[in-house]
């Protein structure tokens, strides 16, 4: 039973995988859609001044960036699925509904932490140039990242399931999404910016964002996975 | 069994006589406190409360709403006491027995609120036999939203969800009077409107999710679709509730808390009779809707047989 729930897990990953592949249509709009946010970051950041330290605000930049990113993408992933009959037909399927959610939610984190990983050496490019910071610390940002997104995915995957069977999809989830996300939100921006800052004291703050993080998974992991049977079926 | 209607009617009277004796026991009875039972948060980016006649300041401008009080300000090394004449961002003018004297916002390093020179009693703290209750029902009022919700996801009855939905239109109105009430609050003790505080932030949030839950059932066209998402929406948003609830006892934070014992008996009376009367005119509203909604009901079902 387990194997044949791993197989259909499989083969519904490498369906997205590959269709995404093909179209790259997610990955495009996502890696473009932050390459444009950068250019309004610089906009708003023209009349900074030159005492301005853009460290400071680096972490919140990123993840605001993520945030508006993944909504997009999100949103994206399930209108493919309902525009071409794909959910309808899996519902039809003999798969368990968990394991629709977790091949909808690993589809989602992959191509989010792909656009993730493109989004922050053009950040750094950007805006941290000459700018030291602490390598040792700053190498721990990767756990920030998959841990935010993670959350993100399981979540984002439940609410986008909703929001595209709404009548203003994309309003809803942004509705839906930014106010449950904001426990998470809180937590890896100050992980994030304490690995940037550093030192020891950065080093308990950025555990401290983590513990918030990681608890935050847990909980809504647990929630998403359990409502979502309720949500896709309806 | 008693209709709706009546019911919401003997719950309004109820409520009423109650919150109308609390009111008149907080206003007559009560004694404006010095803010004993207040426990304080160490805070060093903004104002640290300890009740207006014992405050610590941390920046000029938070000094502002304290004119005429008798405050003491390190500046420069120094000390000045006198009576607060104005502040803002850039100075602080405190008149002592030497005349006025001025001292920059630069130079300010910090300022303690004495006491008031005129003995203006502390009235804003009067809102908390409002605030405090009408809070307290929201997050009771959300958690039956959500307890429906779930017996509606177990049982797929109706009446489940209409129940679910008529509760978070309470939650919706007693949040709304929270905020309210807490940003007249936060002006009168803080100084600022707002501040993106522990309490104040997730409370927020709280009220952002209230809003999305009608914002979602709006968008939704299939009536069990419907029903179905916003349950599921409103036990994800209920997990806001207790954080909201108890984060002002995990993590510094300026806005008070109530210690065990820590209320003089006829402020306790008073309170905990504004808190029953609340409830029953939470539960006054709850009936009135819910009996509309049942109402409707009657009528589409009679329109629908006069269809066929």
């Amino acid at each position: 039973m387990a194997s044949s729930s791993m197989r259909q897990f499989r083969a519904m990953l490498r369906k997205d995988i590959v269709m995404e592949l093909r179209t790259k249509e997610m990955l495009m709009s996502m890696g473009l859609y932050s390459l444009l946010t950068m250019v309004v970051y610089f906009v708003a950041l023209s009349q900074a001044g030159a005492g301005f330290d853009p460290r400071d605000i680096a972490a919140g930049l990123l993840w605001l960036a993520f945030i508006f990113t993944s909504m997009l993408g999100l949103n994206r992933s399930l209108v493919h699925e309902k525009d071409q009959g794909c959910l309808e037909a899996l519902l039809l399927s003999p798969v368990d509904r968990p394991v629709i959610f977790f091949a909808k939610a690993i589809g989602n984190l992959i191509f989010l932490l792909v656009v993730e990983a493109l989004t922050i050496p053009v950040f750094a490019f950007l805006f941290l140039q000459g700018q030291s910071v602490d390598v040792s610390t700053v190498a721990l940002i990767p756990l920030v990242l998959v841990a935010g997104s993670v959350g993100i995915a399981g979540v984002g995957t439940l609410l986008a399931t909703m929001s595209v069977n709404t009548t203003g999809k994309d309003f809803v989830l942004a509705m839906l999404f930014i106010p449950l996300m904001y426990p998470l939100l809180l937590g890896a921006v100050t992980a994030t910016a304490a690995a940037i800052i550093g030192g020891p004291e950065g080093m308990s703050l950025f555990w401290t964002g983590m513990a918030w993080v990681v608890g935050y998974d847990v909980i809504m992991l647990l929630a998403s996975y359990g409502l979502y049977e309720f949500i896709v079926g309806a | 069994m008693k209709s709706h209607t009546t019911r919401a009617f003997i719950a309004l009277a109820i409520g009423g006589v109650l919150t109308l004796a609390a009111f008149l026991g907080a206003f007559f009875w009560a004694g404006v406190p010095d803010f004993g039972f207040v426990r304080t948060a160490e805070r060093t980016d903004s104002v640290r409360y300890q009740g207006p006649f014992d405050q610590e300041i941390d920046e000029a401008r938070y000094l502002a709403n304290f004119a005429g009080y008798d405050v003491e300000v390190v500046a420069g090394g120094e000390t000045v006491r006198g009576d607060l004449v104005e502040a803002d961002e850039t100075h602080v003018t405190i008149e002592t027995a030497d005349g006025e004297v001025t001292v920059s916002a630069a130079e300010f390093e910090t300022g303690r609120v004495r006491g008031s020179s005129y003995g203006r009693p502390d009235w804003g703290q009067k809102i908390f036999y409002f605030h405090v209750p009408v809070a307290e029902i929201s997050f009771i009022v959300f958690g039956f939203a959500a307890f429906y919700s779930i017996r509606f996801i177990m049982t797929r009855r109706r009446e489940y969800d209409i129940k679910a939905r008529v509760s978070m239109e309470v939650t919706l109105m007693f949040v709304t009077l929270t905020m309210a009430t807490g940003i007249l609050w936060t002006k009168a003790a803080w100084g600022v409107w707002w501040d993106w505080e522990p309490r104040l932030t997730t409370y927020f949030i709280m009220t952002l999710l209230v809003v999305a839950y009608f914002v979602l059932r709006n968008s939704v066209e299939d009536e069990e679709r419907r029903a179905m998402y916003a349950a599921v929406f409103s036990i994800l948003g209920f997990i806001d509730a207790p954080i909201s609830f108890f984060i002002t006892r995990l993590i510094p934070s300026n806005h008070p808390v109530i210690e065990r014992g820590g209320l003089e008996p006829p402020m306790l009376v008073s309170f905990i009779v504004a808190q029953i009367g609340m409830i029953a005119l939470g539960y006054a509203i709850y009936q009135l809707r819910m009996g509309e909604m049942l109402l409707q009901d009657r009528i589409e079902s009679a329109k629908t047989q006069l269809e066929r």
